[in-house]
């Protein structure tokens, strides 16, 4: 599952959450995105939708994983920081695999 | 060392939030009708429903994945029944103070939004009776930057850019700098409005749970939130860097590695929830 804004959204791409206003479900999880629905989306002012397959990064990993290093920079002497920063590295590899 | 003078007057004037015409009108109010000792449901449902924007952030809040009523609720009055009074003030507190910084402080909303769901997700492993209010601790618990940024914007700036230039913490630039730090001023301010004491632990000590004596769980799932979602990335609260977890804190907790990459997963997959926009 991906979130993209909806200039990016094209015939044939699959619903991954159901699309919202307020608290009204407009299209179901699973809908098949037609041209129409996509100009309807457009016009009712949603931003971005959720839609299945596996998310595309904004940023290059390298670049993610130097600035998980660098958040992480003033904690390399304890032990159980370090086993937290594992794991997110693990899931952070993982959005790019 | 800034003194305990300057403290005072700090809280002062941190305190008199409803008198300052530097505060927008619809803060103003909220913060008066929270000051009420004894608010109840038809005057939280009777206010909202005068200002219908608000309404629809709320029900949007509470429809999203933070709480656990997906696209079900469809009323204020049937959400304060779902979630009760104290998360639905919460709510209400969270949306209007961090819809001002939308400007001054991009990024603190999605922070605060993903520690929210950060801290519902650890508090149900925990099998906690009311995660929502948990959740609401972890919306809530850097209300401090707002408030500080909106009463002392100029030397707010000057803290920020001190963190920045000297590599350290926004916590510590604050200690640093300024008489109380956005955790002081969010637990002062907690106080004031009268919210549980749960809530005025999370926010006042989470940067120090160990403090906490009477919500040392909460206190403790909130700092720890803090952590996960600052180690993931996700927004902005004023430094880049990942606090470190008290020692303490993280025995209470006992969190197992699955735990946490549950907590990474269900950040990233609601990570759309709506309040500043629209």
């Amino acid at each position: 599952m991906r979130r993209i804004p909806i200039d990016e959204l094209q015939e044939g791409m699959v619903l991954a959450k159901p699309l919202m206003r307020d608290t009204m479900i407009i299209l179901g999880e699973g809908v098949v995105l037609t041209e129409a629905w996509i100009s309807r989306i457009e016009d009712m002012g949603i931003t971005t939708v959720f839609i299945e397959g596996s998310a595309e990064q904004v940023i290059p990993k390298e670049e993610a994983l130097s600035q998980l290093n660098r958040r992480f920079q003033h904690l390399s002497d304890q032990p159980h920081m370090m086993a937290l920063k594992k794991i997110v590295k693990e899931h952070i590899e993982g959005l790019y695999a | 060392m800034p003194d305990n003078l300057e403290m005072q007057r700090m809280r002062a004037r941190v305190e008199a939030i409803n008198a300052l015409p530097t505060v927008p009108s619809n803060l103003r109010q909220i913060s008066i009708m929270l000051g009420k000792p004894r608010l109840t449901m038809d005057e939280i449902s009777r206010f909202v429903a005068n200002d219908p924007a608000l309404a629809i952030k709320v029900l949007r809040m509470v429809n999203s994945a933070a709480y656990g009523f997906p696209g079900r609720i469809s009323s204020v009055s049937h959400a304060i029944m779902l979630l009760g009074l104290n998360v639905i003030r919460g709510l209400l507190l969270g949306i209007s103070v961090f819809e001002l910084m939308q400007k001054n402080m991009s990024g603190l909303w999605e922070h605060s939004c993903a520690c929210a769901v950060a801290a519902r997700c650890i508090a149900q492993k925990k099998k906690m009776k009311e995660p929502e209010e948990v959740s609401i601790c972890g919306l809530l618990h850097d209300i401090g930057k707002v408030i500080i940024m909106l009463q002392y914007p100029s030397e707010y700036e000057q803290t920020l850019s001190e963190a920045k230039g000297k590599d350290i913490s926004l916590f510590e630039a604050e200690k640093e700098s300024l008489a109380a730090t956005h955790a002081d001023v969010g637990l002062w301010l907690s106080q004031k409005w009268c919210f549980p004491i749960n809530l005025v632990e999370a926010i006042g000590y989470h940067h120090r749970p160990q403090l906490s004596t009477r919500a040392p769980l909460e206190t403790a799932i909130v700092h720890v939130s803090n952590s996960i979602v600052r180690a993931k990335g996700i927004g902005f609260a004023g430094d880049p860097f990942v606090s470190a977890i008290h020692p303490g804190a993280w025995q209470m907790l006992q969190l197992s590695d699955d735990d946490i990459r549950d907590v990474l997963t269900q950040i990233d997959e609601s990570i759309s929830i709506p309040g500043g926009e629209a």
